[in-house]
C-alpha cells in the first residue's frame, strides 16, 4: 500500500471582515462547511486510538481520529457522516459546539498531533466545532439524543452545584448514567462562564442555549435565582441527594489594591463582561441594563477574559489599550484571539504594572504605570521574571477594565465549613471528593482560574467517581 | 405529589399588588425558597422583564409556612415604573434570587434609634421588628414626603415608638430641592431626639448623602451607627464588585460583606460619587420608556 500523501497546510475556515466585525457582536469566526470539513479531515494520517496523542491531550479524552474517519467515510452523504462522528463524540462530550469554540486547542489536542511535525497540526476544533453546529442545524442532534437517554429509575438522585462548564458536564454525563440529576444555579441563567463571560462574537448564545436544551432532553433539572450556601445549604442538599457535585468556579475578580481604584468608570472584566453578555447592555436602552464605556478603554491584563473585556470595548466603539505588565510572548490568552484583538485595532503596551488610578470629578482620567523590565530568569511557569525600572508613564484613560484574574467565590466555603486552601480553593481527594463525604468538586472552585475544558474535564471525572460512590454505598446499605 | 415539588409549580407569582401610598407598591410575591430562608437585613434580586436588569430590592414581610415575601418599590426609574405600570396580580416575575447579603447582627443592643429616609423605612421594619422581639427598646423615626408614608401601623405595632415627620412637596420645586427639606428635617429631627434622649445604637437606611448628613449627626454624640448601604449591584453574589465600598480602608462588597456596616468606617463621599454613576442612561431609560408608554396609548 502507498504511503498516505501528506497534506501540510490546513484548510482555512472564513472569517467575518475586521470592518464589519467590530460593529457589531456577531460570531466573527464562520466555521466549515461539508466539503471543507471532509477535506481537512482528510488530512488526519489515523493514529490508533491507544496511540493517537490528539486523545491524551484532549482532557475529555474524545476519540479524535474515530469522529474524523466518521466524517470522511461517508463523504457523499453529509447527514449519516455527521450523524456518527456526533455519536462519538458525545460519548465522551456532550458540549461540542462549545469546546469546539472555546478550547485552547494549540495548548490540547492540537499540540501533540503528529501531523503538526510536519506542517499544520488537524484543525481538530474546528470540525468538532462543524459537526456540532451542521447536526443542530439540520436537527441531526435531535435524533441522536434518543440513543443517550437512559432509564432513570432508582439509580439514584444527585445534586450540581453551579451550571458552568464543570456543573454541566457532571450533570448531563450522571444524567447519561441514568441518574435525576438537578442543577442549582445562582444567576437567572445557566451556562456560568459560557454565559456571563465569554461573548457573543466567541460563543454566540444561541448556540449556547441549544446545547444546554439537552440537559431538560435528558432530563436534567435546572433551578436557577438558587444560591447554595444561601438559599439552601450543602447540609439540606444531602438530607435529598445521594450525592453532590460542587462546580462553583472562580467568579470573584481580583481587584488592584491601588489608590483610585473605587473611582467612577473603573469595572472589573467580570462585572463588565457580565453587563454586556448576560444582561446585554450593549442593546441599551432596548435592555434596561446600563454600560458606560468612554471613547479610550484601557484594560489591565492579558489573559482570555481581558481579549474579550477589549473586543466588547472596542464593539462599544472605543479605541481600546491592553496594558500588560509582561511580555507580548508571556500573554496566556489564546493566540487566535490576540490575533482577533490585534486585526480589530486593539493596541498594546507591554511590561507596564499599573500604581495610581488618576481621577476628576469621581471618575478616572488616567492610569499611572511603573515601567517594568524583563530579567533572564524564569518563573514556575516558565515566563521570564520582571523588575521594576522607578520609571513611571501615564496613560489618558476615561475607562478603566481590571482583568487580572479570578478567585473562588467565598459563599458557599464559609457556609458549608468545607476544608480550603488559603486561597478559597477546595481540597479534594483523587476522586475529586471533599472534605464532606459524598460532596465532590471540581473545576475552578478547585483549580483556580483555569480553562472550560479543564473544568469539564474534571466534571466527567467526578460523575464516574459519585457513580461509583453511589454504587458501593448502595451496595453496602 | 412531593409538597417541595407543589410549590416551585408557580415561581414567583404576584399574589398582591397594591399602590400603598405615592409612588410606593406593594407586591406580595410567592417565592417559598426566600421565604423559608431570609433573615432581616438580607435582600433579594429581582429581575422582572426579558429585557430587563437585575435590581435588589428587601423582603420587609414573609411567611416560611405559606411561602410569600413583600416587597415594596419606590418607583424610581424604569425598572420600578415599568413594574408598577405593566405587572398585574397573577403575572410572574422572571426571576427572584435570594436570600442575599448578610443578616442584619442580632442581640440586645439596648435603646436604638432606626432611622428610614422615604422608602428606606421598608428595609428598617423587618430589623426593627426582629430587635424589638429580642427585647431591645426599639424606636423608629420615618421621615419622608407627606403623601409617602407606608408601613404606620404596622411599625406602631412592631416597635417601642414610631415617630412619623413629613414634609410637604412643594409644587413650585423640583423634585432634587424638595429632597433638600427632607434632609433638613431629618438632620434636626435626628439631633432633637440624640439630645433629648441616650441611644445605644442608630441605625439607617435612605439616600447615600441623608445617610451622610445623619452621620455626621451621630458622630457628634459618639453613638454607634449602622447603616445598610446601596451601592449599585448586578449579580449580588459577589462575582463582579460593582457594589465595592471601602469600609475601615478595606475594598468590601457589599452584597457578600455587607449590606451592613459600620458608619463610622464607610468612605462616605467615595460612596455617594459612585452612586451616581448612571445617572444619565438612567434618565434616558426612563425619558425613553415614557415616550413608548405615550405613544402606545
Amino acid at each position: 500500500m502507498a504511503r498516505p500523501k501528506l497534506i501540510k497546510e490546513r484548510v482555512p475556515t472564513p472569517e467575518r471582515p475586521v470592518e464589519e466585525r467590530i460593529k457589531s457582536f456577531v460570531e466573527v469566526n464562520l466555521g466549515y462547511d461539508f466539503a471543507s470539513a471532509v477535506k481537512e479531515a482528510e488530512r488526519c494520517i489515523q493514529c490508533p486510538p491507544e496511540y493517537a496523542p490528539c486523545i491524551k491531550g484532549c482532557p475529555v479524552h474524545i476519540n479524535i481520529p474515530g469522529f474524523l474517519k466518521a466524517l470522511r467515510e461517508n463523504a457523499d452523504n453529509p447527514d449519516e457522516a455527521v450523524k456518527n462522528a456526533l455519536r462519538v463524540i458525545w460519548n465522551d462530550n456532550t458540549l461540542p459546539a462549545v469546546t469546539g469554540r472555546v478550547c485552547p486547542q494549540e495548548e490540547q489536542c492540537e499540540a501533540p498531533c503528529v501531523m503538526g511535525k510536519v506542517g499544520d497540526p488537524i484543525n481538530i476544533g474546528k470540525l468538532e466545532r462543524f459537526v456540532a453546529d451542521y447536526a443542530r442545524e439540520k436537527g441531526i442532534d435531535e435524533e441522536l439524543l434518543g440513543e443517550f437517554i437512559a432509564e432513570t429509575d432508582g439509580k439514584g438522585k444527585v445534586a450540581v452545584v453551579g451550571a458552568g462548564p464543570a456543573g454541566l458536564t457532571c450533570a448531563l454525563e450522571l444524567a447519561k448514567l441514568g441518574y435525576k440529576v438537578t442543577i442549582f444555579e445562582a444567576l437567572h441563567e445557566a451556562g456560568g462562564v459560557l454565559m456571563y463571560g465569554i461573548p457573543e462574537f466567541r460563543l454566540p448564545k444561541e448556540v449556547l442555549k441549544t446545547e444546554l436544551d439537552k440537559l431538560e432532553k435528558l432530563g436534567v433539572e435546572v433551578k436557577t435565582n438558587y444560591i447554595v450556601g444561601k438559599t439552601v445549604t450543602v447540609e439540606e442538599l444531602l438530607q435529598e441527594y445521594d450525592a453532590v457535585f460542587i462546580g462553583t468556579g472562580a467568579g470573584t475578580p481580583k481587584l488592584l489594591n491601588i489608590p483610585g481604584i473605587l473611582l467612577d468608570r473603573i469595572y472589573s472584566a467580570n462585572e463588565f463582561l457580565t453587563r454586556v453578555n448576560l444582561m446585554k447592555a450593549y442593546l441599551f436602552p432596548e435592555y434596561d441594563t446600563p454600560i458606560a464605556v468612554g471613547k479610550k478603554v484601557i484594560v489591565i491584563g492579558a489573559g482570555n477574559t481581558a481579549m474579550d473585556a477589549a473586543r466588547s470595548a472596542l464593539r462599544l466603539g472605543a479605541e481600546v489599550t491592553i496594558a500588560y505588565r509582561r511580555g507580548r510572548e508571556d500573554m496566556t490568552a489564546r493566540i487566535e484571539e490576540i490575533a482577533h484583538a490585534e486585526e480589530e485595532g486593539v493596541k498594546f503596551e507591554f511590561f507596564l504594572t499599573p500604581v495610581e488610578f488618576l481621577g476628576e470629578n469621581g471618575k478616572v482620567k488616567a492610569v499611572k504605570f511603573m515601567k517594568m523590565r524583563p530579567l533572564e530568569e524564569r518563573d514556575s511557569r516558565g515566563k521570564r521574571k520582571i523588575e521594576p525600572t522607578g520609571e513611571y508613564v501615564t496613560l489618558e484613560a476615561d475607562t478603566v477594565i481590571i482583568a487580572i484574574g479570578l478567585e473562588p467565590n467565598r459563599i458557599l466555603v464559609e457556609a458549608s465549613g468545607f476544608e480550603a486552601n488559603p486561597d478559597g480553593t477546595l481540597v479534594v481527594d483523587e476522586n475529586l471528593m471533599t472534605s464532606i463525604p459524598g460532596v465532590f468538586a471540581g473545576g475552578d472552585a478547585v483549580r483556580g482560574e483555569a480553562t472550560v475544558i479543564l473544568a469539564m474535564g474534571d466534571g466527567k471525572k467526578a460523575a464516574k467517581a459519585i457513580d461509583e460512590y453511589i454504587k458501593s454505598r448502595k451496595a453496602n446499605a | 405529589m412531593n409538597p417541595c415539588t407543589e410549590v416551585f409549580i408557580v415561581p414567583y407569582k404576584i399574589l398582591e399588588k397594591k399602590e400603598i401610598a405615592m409612588r410606593n407598591i406593594w407586591y406580595k410575591i410567592h417565592a417559598p425558597h426566600v421565604a423559608k430562608k431570609v433573615k432581616p437585613g438580607q435582600f433579594v434580586i429581582v429581575r422582572a422583564f426579558k429585557n430587563g436588569e437585575r435590581i435588589p430590592l428587601t423582603p420587609v414581610m414573609w411567611d416560611p409556612e405559606q411561602g410569600w415575601v413583600v416587597l415594596i418599590t419606590f418607583i424610581r426609574g424604569k425598572t420600578t415604573a415599568r413594574m408598577a405600570a405593566e405587572l398585574k396580580e397573577g403575572d410572574e416575575l422572571l426571576n427572584v434570587a435570594g436570600p442575599l447579603g448578610n443578616p442584619a447582627e442580632m442581640k440586645k443592643f439596648g435603646k436604638i434609634l432606626a432611622i428610614g429616609a422615604y422608602t428606606g423605612i421598608v428595609e428598617v421594619y423587618p430589623i426593627a421588628k426582629a430587635w424589638q422581639e429580642l427585647g431591645n427598646e426599639v424606636t423608629t423615626l420615618h421621615v419622608t414626603f407627606e403623601p409617602m408614608v407606608v408601613l404606620k401601623d404596622e411599625l406602631e405595632e412592631a416597635v417601642g415608638r414610631h415617630v412619623l415627620e413629613t414634609v410637604p412637596i412643594d409644587p413650585n420645586l423640583d423634585f432634587p430641592t424638595n429632597m433638600k427639606n427632607v434632609t433638613k428635617r431629618l438632620v434636626e429631627k435626628v439631633r432633637e431626639m440624640l439630645e433629648q434622649e441616650k441611644y445605644d445604637l442608630v441605625f439607617m437606611v435612605g439616600p447615600t448623602g441623608d445617610q451622610k448628613a445623619v452621620f455626621e449627626v451621630v458622630k457628634e454624640f459618639g453613638v454607634p451607627m449602622k447603616a445598610d448601604l446601596h451601592p449599585i449591584m448586578v449579580d449580588g453574589t459577589g462575582m463582579c464588585g460593582a457594589c465595592r465600598v471601602t469600609v475601615g480602608g478595606e475594598v468590601k462588597f457589599a452584597c457578600i460583606d455587607g449590606p451592613e456596616f459600620d458608619a463610622y468606617k464607610v468612605a462616605w463621599d467615595e460612596l455617594i460619587a459612585r452612586s451616581g454613576y448612571y445617572t444619565d442612561m438612567e434618565q434616558r431609560a426612563m425619558q425613553e420608556y415614557m415616550k413608548a408608554l405615550e405613544g402606545g396609548e
